[in-house]
């Protein structure tokens, strides 16, 4: 063994470079290791037709935590946020269109509601504090709840204190957006059905769930948390695709002295004595490590990375009942020009931010009821934005590059039914058929197309059934059940090894929490937390 | 001097157990019930078997004629294409016969059902306790705290991560993770749904499963006991229990709002124009109907109305009682005692959640989730046999005579020939149950059993310790924790809470 690290991440997406990042800047000797030939995981920007650049996988950023801004630096490293304005909901013969300029939202509004526009101020500011209470959960080591043991408990007497302070309308919204789906929540609010149905959507993106399924009211807050990060516009699409925010982070660790290596399959984690050493590569080479942490989801890291026998079985059995459940597709298209939408022709103001397919709640449900029955969505729930016209350098001048999340797609088809390469193109075919009900030029405008299935998602980036979260988002398997209960502590029963990644707390999408909250939990548990605060 | 001590407004099984347990203090109490006969929906919810052990022995109902008939079979999964599954109260019984059907879930049952013990023993602790205040911590709390904190260290470590992480799950998850045939999947899970606006995949319903066996002796298959003499005698037992302890029970006096001045309560006017007074009103009706309609709006404030007024009562239960002039033959059904318990009708999990899909956009699925008694077979009444069906899901203002049709046509696929001896049929939609009984949305559990109206926040927060917020108004039916079902909970409950404010009182 020729090389020795203090650490080895597993996996180069943006939570293993996060990690990597703030153990090299405690000082630690790190090196990330990534299969792929590119950085990014499922932030990732790729040439996929000739002259055309994608985010492949994600494509917005709303989440990533402030704190990871700031702490590297990543502006300095080349990222930029272009916020992207508004939502508009294309609709037969008419749209719902929410702007950034809040006065245009509240006139638009009340062309539908009197009562809805009224509200909606009020709902912003009660989720906007909301956001502000969930934040410190998001940064907190979840304890176990199986041990008693008051010092674990403590960062969460803060939590329970600024709990009893709520005014008793904010308490009564906190339990809500806990337990409720996401259309009750906000039937209490609105009446506008393609607006309830736009908004709810965002409480079933990555998840097995619809928007009437309970527990899909909380992620309706993570659209306030970006917001309110007044230092920096957290939502929006990075300046080079997803895979900006990804190479700002490597360039950052790279900065502060990781070693990153892609085209470098981790094919084992070695593991000697209960403890883990290093790990060998697919090419054979091996790699010793003080500690591995490992950034892949928890199927792929304890079952495809560990040697069988290794784990006690009951923790086998826990992992085993870990659900990914994969539920969305990918539509990549790029364009000649630009989609004419029938209910609002031109290349306005409304083709900038995102175009959500969501005109009522029923139909966000039924798109639901398909994937639950092993069929992808008949009529799916699209949310498209089209990066070129805030980044035109995605793309050849006057063409375009337009991103299409779709759902659901099961990664179960029923009936024995797998993702051949006709399923696949029909899924395809579906999503641009929902389109062009809307924008029936989308066809004629096509010079290039990427469908990606969740089983693609999980052959091409690695996650397991194609769960774009590394694991259902459902209640059972948030804070200390993730992603299984006992160990959402960073920490497995293998020690020095490690996760890093969203199959960790608090969960996926481009926030990079998982990664540096498991990196100062190592730091802190090697009582290296001194010296980092001294640097930082 | 006011006229009582407590007015319980409403002569439901928890209204009537609330008076009586305040009776039994000491108190001058008054129960009063808009309808003919006192009992509420104990004659709609048609098992008994939930009700506390502790109310049983303090109102010593036995003596006042309450007998409870628990038949060996629990309940019956009966299905058209495979042998019906019975589920006995001794476990291994069950896992026997379910042996025919799949060996490894035959292995896996007895070990489910001493799972779903554990965690029901610790809800019922749970169900037994005030919910803590959440805004400051009360002095009173700390017994309560304790106790819940000694049983959670007596799960141990394991159960322990076990009960947090099963409780929001959905119930098709959680069956899921134990069986393998669809069959015992859902004949399992369906229970975690029965009187909800929820399908087996939704999160919490595995929730409501363990609650429902939480207190008794249900474990996986749920409990079964009907009274002797029907839910009449159940009904008649505690109106006695209430008097023999000094209460007044009476009968059609429909309560029409409650009187308050300065801020507290002073009684209730009935809808004849009489008052009432007392310094105390405990409502044993859902808590949207006592905040909404009898409390003055002036006084509630326009907050509470709002907050009150999203309370979810989403009524998806019907009720529909068979008269038949025999005994159906339930196909395959080989041993007759198997149908003296719950007699279900949830063939997978894919067909009860689908039977929930068609519900949520408003219509009936063609097969409904049911589940049915056939009280007669305990005590035959004459060579006719009476069924009582409950079915899920039924759109609030459904047509009665469809749902009867649509019930038939789905109990003649487990027991053909059932239509020809059918010599009337009554249907209760859950209109008519609201209508009927004065239920909010005609939900048989006062308000969703979700877990956004669970424990401390049901049905809201800072209304959850059955005091609703204003001085002398208190909330003792089941619409508090711990929640629905025939249980006498919160009527239990909320009597200790009111006894305690009336002792500091003086």
């Amino acid at each position: 063994m020729a090389e020795r690290y203090d650490a080895i991440v597993v996996g180069g997406g943006h939570n293993g470079l996060v990690t990597a990042a703030y153990l090299a800047r405690a000082g630690l000797r790190v090196c990330v290791l990534e299969r792929r030939d590119v950085l990014g995981g499922a932030a990732v920007t790729e040439e996929i037709v000739p002259g055309f650049r994608f985010s492949v996988a994600s494509y917005v950023v709303s989440l990533l935590r402030p704190e990871i801004v700031r702490e590297l630096e990543l502006p300095r490293h080349g990222l930029e946020i272009l916020p992207l304005d508004g939502t508009f909901t294309p609709l037969e013969g008419d749209h719902l269109w929410r702007r950034n300029d809040h006065s245009r939202t509240l006139r638009e509004l009340r062309r539908w509601s009197l009562s809805d526009a009224e509200a909606y101020d009020e709902y912003g500011i009660a989720m906007a504090q909301m956001a502000r209470f969930v934040k410190p959960i998001l940064s907190a080591v979840p304890p176990d709840q199986g041990r008693i043991d008051p010092r674990q408990w403590l960062p969460l007497r803060t939590l329970g204190r600024s709990f009893a302070e709520l005014p008793r309308r904010l308490k009564d919204a906190f339990i809500q957006l806990m337990t409720m789906s996401a259309a009750d929540f906000l039937d209490q609010w609105f009446e506008t059905d393609p607006l309830k149905a736009t908004m709810s959507a965002s409480g079933i993106i990555g998840t097995f769930q619809g928007v009437r399924s309970p527990g899909t009211a909380y992620v309706l807050l993570h659209h306030y948390m970006g917001e309110i990060d007044g230092a920096f516009r957290a939502w929006g699409i990075p300046r080079g695709g997803t895979g900006g925010v990804s190479l700002a982070i490597a360039s950052a660790a790279r900065a502060l002295g990781a070693e990153i290596r892609t085209e470098a399959e981790v094919a084992r984690i070695d593991v000697s004595g209960g403890r883990a050493t290093g790990v060998t590569l697919a090419s054979g080479e091996e790699l010793a490590a003080g500690a591995v942490l490992s950034s892949a989801d928890p199927r792929v890291t304890f079952t495809g990375l560990l040697d069988q026998g290794t784990l006690d079985p009951e923790f086998r059995a826990d992992l085993a009942r870990y659900k990914f459940r994969g539920s969305s597709g990918k539509v990549n298209l790029a364009l000649d020009g630009l989609p004419d939408f029938t209910c609002l022709p031109g290349r306005g103001e409304h083709l900038r931010g995102a175009i959500s397919f969501s005109p009522s709640v029923d139909y966000m449900e039924r798109a639901y009821d398909d994937a639950k029955y092993g069929r992808f969505s008949a009529r799916p729930y699209v949310d498209m934005i089209i990066p070129t016209l805030v980044d035109p350098a995605m793309a050849p001048p006057g063409k375009h590059v337009m991103s299409c999340f779709v759902q659901y797609a099961p990664y179960h088809l029923a009936d024995g039914a797998e993702w051949d390469d006709a399923a696949r193109e029909r899924f395809g075919d579906t999503v641009i058929d929902t389109i062009a009900e809307q924008a029936p030029n989308i066809r004629d405008l096509i010079v290039g197309r990427q469908v990606l299935t969740p089983l693609d998602i999980e052959r091409r980036i690695g996650l397991t059934e194609g769960n774009i979260f590394q694991g259902e988002l459902s209640l059972e398997q948030l804070f200390f059940n993730r992603p299984v209960p006992g160990w959402a502590r960073f920490r497995t029963p293998i020690d020095d090894l490690w996760i890093c990644g969203s199959g960790a707390h608090p969960g996926g999408g481009l926030m990079g929490a998982p990664g540096r909250i498991a990196a100062l939990e190592l730091l802190r548990e090697r009582g290296r937390r001194k010296g980092v605060r001294a640097r930082l | 001097m006011p006229d009582y001590d407590v007015i319980v407004a409403g002569g439901g099984h928890n209204g009537l157990v609330c008076a009586a347990y305040l009776a039994q203090a000491g108190r001058r109490v008054a129960v009063l019930e808009r309808r003919a006969q006192a009992g509420g929906i104990v004659e709609v919810l048609h098992t008994a078997g939930r009700l506390q052990a502790a109310v049983i022995d303090d109102l010593d109902l036995r003596a006042h004629g309450l007998e409870l008939i628990r038949p060996d079979a629990r309940m019956i999964a009966l299905r058209e294409d495979g042998p019906p599954l019975t589920f006995w109260s001794d476990a291994e019984r069950t896992a026997e016969g379910l042996r025919a059907v799949s060996a490894a879930d035959a292995d896996a049952y007895p070990r489910f059902d001493a799972h779903i013990r554990e965690l029901a023993g610790f809800v019922a602790e749970v169900q037994a306790s005030i919910p803590p205040r959440l805004d400051r911590a009360a002095i009173g709390d700390a017994a309560a705290g304790l106790r819940l904190a000694r049983a959670y260290r007596r799960l141990g470590a394991r159960a322990a991560r076990e009960l947090t992480r099963v409780l929001p799950m959905a119930a098709a998850d959680l069956v899921g993770e134990w069986f393998g045939h669809d069959a015992i999947r859902a004949a399992l899970a369906a229970r975690g749904t029965l009187f909800t606006a929820m399908g087996p995949w939704s999160a919490g319903t595995a929730l409501v499963l363990v609650a429902d066996s939480a207190g008794n002796d249900g474990g996986a298959a749920g409990q079964t006991a009907l009274p002797r003499g029907g839910p009449e005698a159940l009904a008649g037992a505690l109106v006695r229990a209430a008097r023999a302890a000094g209460a007044d029970v009476r009968t059609g006096a429909e309560v029409a709002r409650v009187i308050t001045r300065d801020g507290r309560v002073e009684g209730v006017e009935l809808a004849s124009g009489e008052q009432i007074s007392a310094p105390a009103v405990a409502c044993a009706v859902d808590p949207k109907t006592a905040l909404t309609r009898w409390l003055d709006p002036v006084v509630a404030g326009p907050r509470l109305r709002w907050r009150a007024g999203n309370i979810r009562t989403p009524g998806a239960t019907a009720r529909i009682d068979l008269a038949l002039s025999g005994l159906p033959a339930f196909a395959r059904v080989a041993d007759g005692t198997a149908l003296s318990g719950r007699s279900v009708v949830a063939p997978g999990i894919d067909a009860v959640e689908q039977a929930f899909d068609a519900w949520k956009y408003g219509g009936m699925s063609d097969r409904p989730y049911l589940e049915a008694t056939i009280p007669t077979l305990a005590e035959p009444d004459g060579d006719g046999h009476r069924m009582t069906v409950l079915a899920q899901w039924v759109p609030y203002a459904a047509d009665p005579d469809e749902v009867g049709t649509k019930v038939l046509a789905a109990l003649e696929r487990v027991a053909p020939g059932i239509g020809g001896l059918v010599t009337s049929t009554t249907v209760r939609t859950p209109a008519a149950i609201e209508r009927e009984y004065g239920l909010s949305g005609g939900h048989l559990y006062h308000a969703e059993p979700g877990l956004d109206q669970f424990f401390a926040w049901r049905p809201v927060i800072g209304l959850a310790r059955h005091r609703l917020g204003l001085r002398g108004l208190y909330l003792c039916g089941a619409g508090a924790h711990p929640g629905g079902g025939i249980t006498g909970g919160p009527g239990r409950n909320a009597a200790r809470e009111i006894l305690r404010d009336l002792r500091r009182a003086g």
